[in-house]
């Protein structure tokens, strides 16, 4: 998201992400948290429970799968399955979604 | 998988339409081929699988793309499907009616143009989600409030047209919304109110300008592309006490509601709040599987273990309290007497409720502007994806309360599905809100929804109910209750339509308006 500030105020520092353009770089962790946290970010999130109540404790939480391919990631994301509906291209770009999997693909310590 | 074309439209003419649309975005922003499925509905009703695709979509980054993508759709005469961010998923979300239709996605116009501290307003473009200005709003420190409806990924824009409701005081957003700037179809940028006069500086502050007031006319419409809207924001008051009151018996919606109307019409219930049925609150962080492997709709029994295990009610009313406390003290003092004559009615603050998750605990959030998706836990009650709204408008009379609540909770249930609905209260009617969870992936399923659906429309007109907002595959349908004086109405919107999209090209079949050529059945 772009800003055209027409009142200077100070901008305060938060710990969540600045809203960035569409087609603006992200980081996986970035991406994650713009657009997969509000329903897989936390263990009461309704894809977390979902993902519980389809597939057990121990794969509810995106953040610790370790199972995840990169195809499968992407085809959910593109496709929706179930509740989850998809991600269009103009705003979860196609940048961002390679950096969406390889940051769910990537080490759990680093995550 | 070839994709449709619209009727009329040659694969050559719609190659040449993509190449100019290409030319005026930039190649990365339009999409076609396997990128389109992405822009499917995804909660799909009809078992015919070419209804509702588009062809491909186009996404531009500013007004002046817009006026560059319409003027080469009239050109070539090729249909566009306008969608803010295309998060209207239990409406349709990004899917067309007229399959083969290329979606104008206005996603990435996400620009906040301007936010009004002093006067409390936000001037945005449609991309603009709820998230992206709540985050704006705090990271600049202002004193302001949204008003949010349950998806916080929706445009702010894009709910406000479809006449979308929140739950501060600030709920009816088309009524919080002030002043427009529009594409036409022949391209040509109107702003609307006091944006109409050069170096005004009350656009967002004063709605009707001078002449017709044309901003309604612009909402669940296909007369223009709405490219900048302004919203009016809460601005943060000095107390918020936010509260639950349950209620134990179906039948006690009738009393409620007849104490609700003289509450809501004086303002002591400040806020849009909501009466929620026991279902829909329990399956936000419940499945119905922990209580019932059972055929059908929940017995008596499980629902009364459900209101014991979660301290909810059959009915749940959830309100808040704005403003100092000596105010807001009076105002629950009010509150609480008036609904104290109900039996087996309960109140609570947030500091009562001990269980996480937690309704009140949630909604406190949703109440005070705080944009979330929780909402969405009450698709895991069957867990299977799909649902759809039956949205009838009833006054606030508790003999339509319990009248609407009959008609449909019984339908529904007869039908297999759990009631689950709400009524949001407006300042004098009730959304009432019934949200059908069904498995889209089962075609008798999906099947027995519609036949369901298109008999609660009939039965409702029939009792001068109708509904204030549909999904795509009931537009036609909702639209034709509309009828009186000969569809007097959709006479003018077609005199509307012919005379703003001479050809048809801005979102043909939206809320059951078509362009000419298209009338007259036959039209995907």
């Amino acid at each position: 998201m772009k800003h055209i500030a027409l009142i200077p105020l100070l901008v305060l520092a938060l710990a969540d992400l600045a809203n960035p353009a569409a087609g603006a770089e992200m980081t996986g962790k970035e991406v994650f948290d713009h657009y997969c946290t509000y329903c897989h970010g936390t263990a009461d999130g309704p894809g977390t429970m979902q993902l519980r109540r389809t597939r057990g404790q121990d794969k509810a939480l995106l953040t610790g799968r370790t199972d995840l391919t990169a195809e499968y990631i992407e085809n959910v994301v593109r496709h929706g399955r179930r509740s989850m509906p998809p991600f269009v291209p103009s705003d979860l770009t196609e940048a961002r979604l390679r950096a969406l999997v390889e940051f769910l693909r990537s080490p759990l310590p680093g995550r | 998988m070839a994709e449709p074309l619209p009727r009329g439209v040659t694969a050559e003419r719609m190659a040449d339409a993509l190449g100019r649309f290409r030319k005026i975005v930039g190649g990365d922003w339009v999409f076609s081929g396997e990128k389109v499925v992405s822009y499917y509905d995804p909660y799909t009703i009809p078992n015919d699988p070419e209804r509702y695709k588009a062809h491909a979509a186009v996404a531009p980054a500013s007004t002046e793309q817009v006026q560059g993508i319409v003027k080469v759709a009239n050109e070539l005469r090729v249909p566009l499907w306008t969608v803010s961010r295309g998060k209207n998923f239990a409406y349709g979300g990004a899917a067309p009616v007229v399959s083969g239709s290329i979606v104008l996605d206005l996603s990435r116009m996400n620009r906040i143009v301007e936010v009004n501290e002093k006067f409390g307003y936000a001037l945005v473009e449609p991309g603009v989600s709820y998230f992206d200005l709540y985050k704006d709003i705090k990271e600049r420190g202002l004193k302001l409030w949204l008003d949010v409806p349950d998806p916080g990924w929706g445009s702010i824009v894009g709910n406000a047209l479809d006449h979308g409701v929140g739950y501060t005081p600030y709920g009816d957003h088309f009524m919080m919304q002030c002043g427009m700037e529009v594409v036409l179809a022949n391209g040509e940028v109107v702003r609307t109110g006091m944006g109409a006069m050069p170096g005004n500086n009350t656009w967002q502050l004063f709605k009707y300008g001078f002449g017709p007031y044309v901003d309604g006319i612009f909402s669940q419409s296909n007369f223009g592309v709405v490219t900048k809207m302004g919203i009016w924001l809460m601005p943060e008051p000095a107390g918020y006490r936010p509260y639950l009151i349950t209620f134990p018996r179906e039948e006690d919606i009738e009393q409620i509601v007849e104490i609700v109307r003289p509450l809501r019409l004086s303002n002591v219930i400040q806020n849009a709040a909501t009466i929620r049925s026991l279902v829909l609150d329990a399956a936000l962080f419940a499945t119905k599987s922990q209580y019932y492997s059972g055929e059908g709709p929940i017995p008596d029994s499980v629902a009364k273990k459900i209101m014991a295990d979660q301290e909810i009610g059959m009915w749940n009313f959830c309100g808040a309290l704005y403003g100092p406390p000596p105010v807001t003290d009076a105002l629950w003092t009010a509150i609480r007497d008036s609904f104290a004559a109900i039996p087996g009615v309960k109140f609570y603050f947030p500091q009562d409720r001990k269980r996480r998750p937690d309704i009140l605990i949630h909604r406190a959030d949703t109440m005070r502007g705080i944009p979330k998706l929780t909402e969405f836990g009450f698709l895991n009650w069957n867990g299977g994806g799909g649902h759809v709204g039956f949205s009838p408008v009833s006054p606030t009379t508790g003999k339509d309360a319990i009248k609407q609540f009959r008609m449909v909770s019984g339908r529904v249930r007869e039908y297999g599905f759990d009631y689950s609905g709400l009524m949001a209260i407006g300042f004098r009617e009730l959304h009432h809100v019934t949200v059908i969870a069904y498995d889209q992936t089962n075609p008798k399923e999906r099947e027995k929804l519609d036949r369901l659906f298109n008999l609660l429309v009939r039965e409702a007109a029939a009792e001068g109910y109708g509904e204030y907002r549909t999904h795509i595959h009931y537009m036609d349908t909702i639209a034709r209750t509309y009828s009186w004086n000969d569809n007097a109405l959709m006479k003018m919107h077609q005199t509307l339509k012919d005379a703003l999209d001479p050809n048809g090209i801005l979102s043909p079949g939206k809320s059951g308006i078509w362009p000419r050529h298209l009338r007259e059945g036959a039209k995907t």
